[in-house]
Order: structure tokens, then sequence, then C-alpha cells
């Protein structure tokens, strides 16, 4: 029998473990950027539709830190407002995407059988559509707005979800303690939801944490098309997106601070959702 | 002349846990040496060291001198040079050991090309004229195939072919057949003893098991939590042995050995005489009877009775496996039976069917005279499919949810069944955790926590806390260490003694069995091949196949003149446990 004896466990240690400044950055920085969007109305120096007409296009200044726009509105201010739907778009697509995904992948891990047939078929067909392009129609069908590409990016993101869940669930099936639940007399729905479900959450999270930086870029890049959240809201993309006119004068600021505040994110939240996957990792046993 | 020589090894983590303190032994030319020891002791890491592989983390002392190079303070290129001549290494877990994507070819000719630079014929000759000397049957095709189509036992052969491409002065042996069946186990050991002899090598074997050091090895080393317990000859050790430490591990390794059957000594038997005065042999109806199936029927009804069942698994494109083949047996109230049979035969889709976790495809089940023949569907079902019977799984490793707390397991398993209030259900987990020696702190603490002999008690408790019929224990005790399963399995015949619980033991082990077991029935791809009374079945086997296993088991005195009786006298500080 192949128990991990001693000699397996000190050679399978994990090697001295990288310093997590990386991570420790990442998470301040994410803290920081969520702080300024719930608290946008008491932090940001102006209100976000402001007009400065003697101030436009101006460079950082005491009075505008990070500059103004061509309608002299105050980047910062725009920024800390523009974070809300930044954030919690992404935010309602991986908890929609997520639960969805858990059911689906749940219900086909577990049953198995024709039922894991047909979804696997499904999550094929869904997997064929670039997520952009089904938020894209879903806009195309229901007006422009944050509801509409957030259904359709959870609908996109669900089957990544249900995969991993999937395939999680049908290996933690065949384990003997799923075995020896049932010899106890437990029903499948319990075992299933009360018990095996709870014990691949920690990797199904981790991987959708993940999922949050991808939806945020796709839906900055959805808003800087001009399909997302509408003037005169601010949004990092549309921000983007309304500064373009302006990059051919040379004021290159507006469109550069939001472009390289999603890339922050997006990193961030990848440096995350690495790590936290990383660690649940290491704690399954060899 | 002295090929290894350890002395004072130690080794230190970073955190200053000592993993071995103060190792010293010597191998030296043709000699066997066995390193014995439980899991944990270092004996895998002591070895490891000779050939330099080692925690990189480690600080270690002492010094390891392989012929004429010592090993501790050897560059990169010298420990090189030390694993392509001086010494190899088999593993324990062959599939393990074997890159998957290779040809078992590829696995033996690769070394020879490499260092030594000879040509691919050359390499596929020496190849093919090792694979000849570890008696692999058909060498020139098994070049070319790859190790999942091979068993195990031929997988073990390749590993030792292939660590003997270098012709290595000293071979080194982890476990090497402890992930093999008994009978292929022995083949193994004679291959080993005869390249060992026609070389001249020396070799180093790791292994728990003691009866198997003592039946090969020359002199052995005890180890025990990183130091050596006691060392000598062989024989010396095991048949007298000085330490503390050798003595329990002595007295806790079960023994197939058969005294004078009408005087039973040890607890087992005397738990079965006194619960059940009548537990004759289990009637067999079907299967082959072995003469001592004449006994007459009890007149009560069995506990639990599986008649005529069978289970074939059908595979798309392939041949159907007839995983059971009409197989039935009996167990009268209060009894114990012992299923024995080495892997693939069928023993655990038996006892999978009885707890109805899968449906055989014919034939009856009843437990304690209800029908138990399908898995259960309906809650109601469920339930008292469970309170007829319950089951401990292989391996405490994996049985128990990683995330729920012992005494949420048993709680949970309790409450399941009947109306309790949350006091008084805590109050009976403790009391069941007691019963199987855990106590206060174990029931809120996670499997991880937990040793294995620790897990296993709780899975234990778990099965006890539904008060079943009939208790199902599939391989139970062969995840754990000799002195580990011993405390098991004196809890399990103290708790048959206290409640007449009725076990079904199925195992590979005959030495378990005998321990254990009032009956025995040994089956063999998916049949029973012969059944009886434990004593008379290991005594006077009928069947040839009986006949093998026991003659496969390692026995000390397999190339000594010792008999019987003699061997006896190694069991009697049976008494503590």
């Amino acid at each position: 029998m192949t128990t991990p004896t001693m000699a397996m466990k000190v050679l399978r240690s994990p090697r001295a473990r990288r310093s997590s400044t990386t991570f420790l950055i990442s998470a301040v920085f994410l803290g920081a950027v969520t702080i300024a969007a719930i608290f946008a109305s008491f932090l940001a120096p102006y209100p976000p539709n402001q007009v400065d007409l003697l101030n436009i296009q101006a460079g950082p200044s005491p009075a505008h830190w990070l500059g103004t726009d061509a309608l002299g509105r105050d980047t910062l201010s725009r920024m800390m407002y523009g974070a809300r739907t930044a954030l919690l778009a992404p935010l309602l697509v991986v908890v929609f995407s997520t639960i969805v995904g858990i059911l689906l992948g749940l219900l086909a891990g577990w049953r198995g059988g024709w039922i894991d047939s047909v979804l696997g078929r499904i999550f094929d067909v869904i997997f064929a559509f670039p997520a952009l392009l089904l938020a894209i129609m879903a806009v195309a069908l229901f007006g422009k707005g944050l509801v509409a590409p957030v259904v359709a990016m959870s609908i996109a993101y669900a089957p990544f979800v249900a995969r991993l869940t999937r395939s999680l669930i049908a290996s933690e099936r065949s384990r003997p303690y799923v075995a020896a639940y049932r010899v106890q007399g437990f029903g499948g729905g319990f075992i299933a939801l009360r018990r095996v479900l709870p014990n691949v959450m920690p990797i199904v999270g981790a991987q959708s944490t993940l999922n949050f930086g991808y939806v945020l870029a796709e839906l900055a890049a959805l808003s800087f098309l001009g399909l997302g959240v509408q003037a005169p809201t601010a949004d990092w993309g549309a921000m983007v997106n309304e500064a373009q006119s302006g990059l051919i004068g040379g004021y290159f600021l507006p469109a550069l601070v939001p472009a390289v505040a999603i890339v922050l994110v997006v990193v961030a939240v990848n440096v995350i959702g690495e790590e936290l996957s990383d660690r649940i990792g290491g704690e399954i046993p060899a | 002349m002295t090929l290894l020589d350890i002395s004072e090894l130690t080794l230190d983590l970073p955190n200053g846990k000592r993993l071995l303190d103060g190792i010293s032994l010597t191998v030296a030319e043709g000699e066997t040496v066995g390193l014995v020891g439980e899991s944990g002791s270092g004996k895998s890491l002591t070895a490891r060291s000779v050939l330099g592989l080692l925690p990189s983390r480690a600080t270690m002392g002492g010094s390891v001198q392989l012929l004429d190079q010592s090993v501790l303070d050897a560059s990169r290129r010298q420990l090189l040079e030390l694993r392509r001549t001086r010494a190899s290494m088999i593993f324990q877990d062959p599939r393990a050991g074997i890159n998957p994507m290779r040809t078992v070819g590829d696995h033996l000719t690769e070394t020879m090309r490499l260092c030594e630079g000879r040509s691919a014929a050359d390499a596929r000759a020496v190849a093919i004229s090792l694979m000849e000397a570890v008696r692999l049957p058909r060498p020139e095709e098994h070049l070319h195939q790859y190790p999942h189509e091979l068993s195990g036992g031929m997988l073990q052969r390749v590993m030792i072919a292939g660590a003997l491409t270098s012709s290595p002065r000293l071979l080194i042996c982890d476990e090497p057949t402890t992930a093999l069946d008994v009978t292929t186990q022995a083949e193994i050991i004679g291959v080993l003893a005869e390249q060992r002899a026609s070389r001249g090598m020396g070799m180093l074997f790791i292994t728990h098991d003691l009866n198997l050091a003592a039946a090969i090895c020359d002199r052995v080393y005890v180890m025990s939590a990183g130091r050596v317990e006691e060392q000598g000859d062989a024989r010396q050790v095991f048949r007298n042995p000085q330490a503390a430490y050798t003595k329990r591990l002595v007295a806790a390794t079960p023994t197939i050995v058969v005294r004078d059957s009408s005087t039973p000594t040890d607890a087992g038997t005397d738990a079965a005489a006194s619960t059940n005065p009548d537990a004759a042999v289990g009637a067999s109806t079907g299967g082959a009877a072995s003469a001592s199936s004449t006994v007459a029927v009890p007149a009560t009804e069995p506990m639990l009775s599986a008649t005529g069942i069978s289970k074939t698994y059908t595979r798309r494109g392939k041949e159907p496996v007839h995983a059971v083949i009409d197989a039935s047996i009996e167990i009268p109230r209060g009894g114990a039976l012992g299923v024995v049979g080495e892997s693939g035969s069928g023993k655990s889709t038996f006892a999978r069917m009885i707890v109805g976790l899968e449906q055989a495809d014919a034939g009856d089940i009843r437990i304690a005279g209800r029908e138990r023949t399908s898995v259960p569907s309906s809650r109601v079902e469920r339930l008292e499919h469970a309170r007829s019977v319950q089951m401990v799984f292989q391996d405490p490793y994996l049985s128990l949810d990683p995330r729920i707390t012992a005494g949420k397991a048993i709680e949970d398993a309790m409450r399941l069944h009947r109306r309790l209030s949350t006091t008084d259900a805590r109050e009976r987990v403790l009391e069941l955790l007691e019963q199987v020696g855990l106590g206060d702190v174990h029931a809120q603490a996670r499997p991880r926590t937990l040793s294995g002999g620790q897990r296993q008690r709780v899975a234990l408790a778990r099965a006890l806390a539904i008060e079943p019929d009939v208790l199902v224990m599939d391989e139970a005790t062969s995840a754990l260490d000799v002195s580990v399963q011993a405390q098991v399995l004196s809890l399990v015949e103290e708790i048959r003694r206290e409640r007449g619980l009725t076990v079904l033991f199925i195992s590979h082990d005959l030495a378990v069995v005998r321990r254990l077991c009032d009956e025995t029935v040994v089956m063999k791809t998916g049949a029973i091949v012969e059944r009886g009374r434990t004593i008379e079945l290991l005594g006077n086997p009928q069947h040839p196949y009986t006949r093998l296993l026991i003659d496969s088991v390692p026995r000390p005195e397999w190339n000594l003149d010792a008999v019987a009786a003699e061997a006896s006298e190694l069991e009697d500080p049976v008494a503590q446990n």
C-alpha cells in the first residue's frame, strides 16, 4: 500500500516559499481601489461630471492630480467613480457565472451519463463564442447598459466554472469517503451538496477569482466600444474611448490613466488568484 | 569486503527536526542486509542517502562511504558516477517509478546508450539478456510494450532489470514487493536472491515486513524514529529480540504458522469460541466444497447469507470481466468469516455488493433474515440497509471526509439513524471514541491531523455508531503499520466479544485472517475455490491455489531447518495489546 512515508513527505514538502510581497502589494492595491470606489462620493475631490472650463485637458496640478479631460472634468474623480462599474460588473458576472457553473457542473459530474454528455456539448457550443461577441449580441438585442452585458458574460463564463466543477466532482465521487457516506445510508443529494461540494469549493473559488480579471478587461473593451455604460456615467473603458480624440493633440493622460488602471487591476487580481490556487493546491494531500 | 559503510549519519531539517539520529550500518559484498521499521522510522531516508537522494534543505552529519567514495561531500559529478556504476535502487511502486510514456525498451536501454555510449543494437541485446535474467516471459515483445500493458509484478522485474543495467555493486531495494501480491512477491524475491548470488552484489533491503526480512536477510537493522534500535543476525534478532521495540514489533506481526489447533492460544480464536460455541463452518452452497463442510448447519438462520452471487462488468469493445462468479457464503450470528484473495480476485466487488454499493447480476443476499440484494433506492431502504451492514474501508486516508472532524463524522452517522438531542449524541460519540481507544481531543480533530491507526479507529467507530448487524472490513488493516494493525485487530476482537458482532473480513493477508476469523474462504479470479475453518484451511489446504498462497507467505524458516514448533516461540510475547 502506498501510504506517504516520511521520506516522501520530506521530499515533497514545498520549496522555500517564494516571497509573497507581490501578493501583498496586489491585495493592498485592490483593497485601495475598492475603498475608493465604495466611498467615491466622500473621497473624490470633485463630482464626476463637474466641468472646469478653465482647465480643459490640463496636466497634473495640485487642483487636479491626474489632470482633466477634454470637457475639463477631473480625471481622478472620474476614475474613482468609474471604479464602481469597473469592479461591480465583473463581480456580478463572477457571482452569477459561479453559481450557474457550480450547479451545472455538479449535475454533470455527479449524475454522469447522458446528462453529462448533453451538458458537455452545450458547454462546447458556448465555448465556441467569444464572450465579447455574446455580450455584443446581448446589447444588440436588449439595448445598451450594464444589465445585458453582465447577463451575457455570466452565461459565457459559466462553462469555465462548470467544467472545472464537473471534473473535480467526478473525481471526488469515486473516492472511498463518498462510498462510506453511501454505506452509512446518506442520500445522494445530501452527499453531493453538503459534503462533496464544500470540498471542491476552494479550488472553484480560486478559478472564479481569476475569471474576475478577464471579465473586467472584456467589459472595459465593451464600454470602450460604446456598448456598455452610457455617458455621462464615468467608466474606465468609456473614459479611454472619450479620450481618444485628445491623443492626436498630445493629451495622452486622460486615456493613459484609465488604461493603466485596467491593466493594474487585472494583474493584481491574477496575482491573487494564482496565489490562492497555489495555496489551496498545496493543501491537497499527495 | 565492505561495500557500504554508514556511520553516525544524522539528518536535520531547517525547522530543527532530527529525522535520522546516529545511524550506523555496513553492507559487505554478497550480503543481504535488511533495514526494518515502521513508516516514519527513517529507513527510506537512510537508503536514499546512499545515492545522495536527499531533501535539498537538510543538514547532514556523519559519513556515508560507498566503496572508496564518500557520498555526503561528493560533487554532483561524483554522485552521477556513483549512481552510474556503483549502486542502483529499486523503488516501491514500479508503476510510479517508470515513465508511462516510454516503452519498456526505452527505459532499459536509455541509460546504457547515454552513460556507457553503447550502440542501440548492443544495448538492446544487453536489455534482452537482463530481461531473461529476471525471468520476464517474452523479452523481445516486452521491449516494445508500454508500462500499462504489463502487470505490477512484471513491471517490478523491468525495474530490477533497469537497476542491473549498470552492473551495480550495491542494490538498494526500497520496499520492492509491498505493492505486490504475495505470490508475485515470492517470485520477485526469488529473482532478487538469484541475481544477488550470481553477481555477488551487496543488497540493502528495506521492508516493514519482519517475516520477509527474516526470510531473506543475513543481517538486519531494526529502525524506529530515526534510530537503529537493534542489529544483528536476522534469525537471532527475530527469535530472540533484545530491544523493547523489536520485541513489540515481533509480537505484533501476525503469522500463519499453525500450531496444534486444539489449543488455540491467540485471543481471536478464544473470542470466537466464547461468543459463538456453535460457529460451524459456513454451509457451502455451490462453489468448491471442502471436506470440512460436512459439519451440520446451525439450526438458527445465519446472520449473513449470500447465495450464488455473480457480477460481470461489460466493457465496450473488450471481453467482459467476470468479477464474481457464483460465490456463496454464510456467517452465523456472531461469527467471523475471512475472504482471502489476491488483487483482482473479486473480493472487494463481493463486499461492495453486500453493503449495497453495487448491484449483483445474480444471486441473493440476506442479512438477519431480510432481503438485501438490491442497491437501496428510497430513503427507507437506504437506512434499513445501512442498519443491516456497515463497512470499514481499506485506506483510512481516503475513507474519511477531509473536512469533517472525527466527532462530527460519527455524530452525523448516528443522528441519521436515530433521533437524538445534540447533547445525547455528543455523549454517545465520546463513548464510542473511548471504546475504540480515542478520546475527547480526537473528536475535534480533522482526519489530516490523525495518524493512520487513529483514522481507522474513527472509521470503525463511525460504522459501529449505526449499530449494524454485520460489519464488513475490506482490507481494513492493510494500510497500517504492523503494530497499529495489531492494535486495530485486537480492538475488533474485543468489540466482537462485547457486542457479538458478525464480521466479514476481506484481506489479502492470510496471517491477519488467521488472527481474526473462525472460517475462511479463498477467492481466485471471482470464484470461491476453497472454504473451511481457518486453522484447518491453513494447516491442510486442499486446493492447489490455497497451497500456493500459503507457500508464498514469507516465513523466517524458509531457508532454515526450523520447524513450526520452534517458530511458535516467536509468538509467545503476544500477550500485550
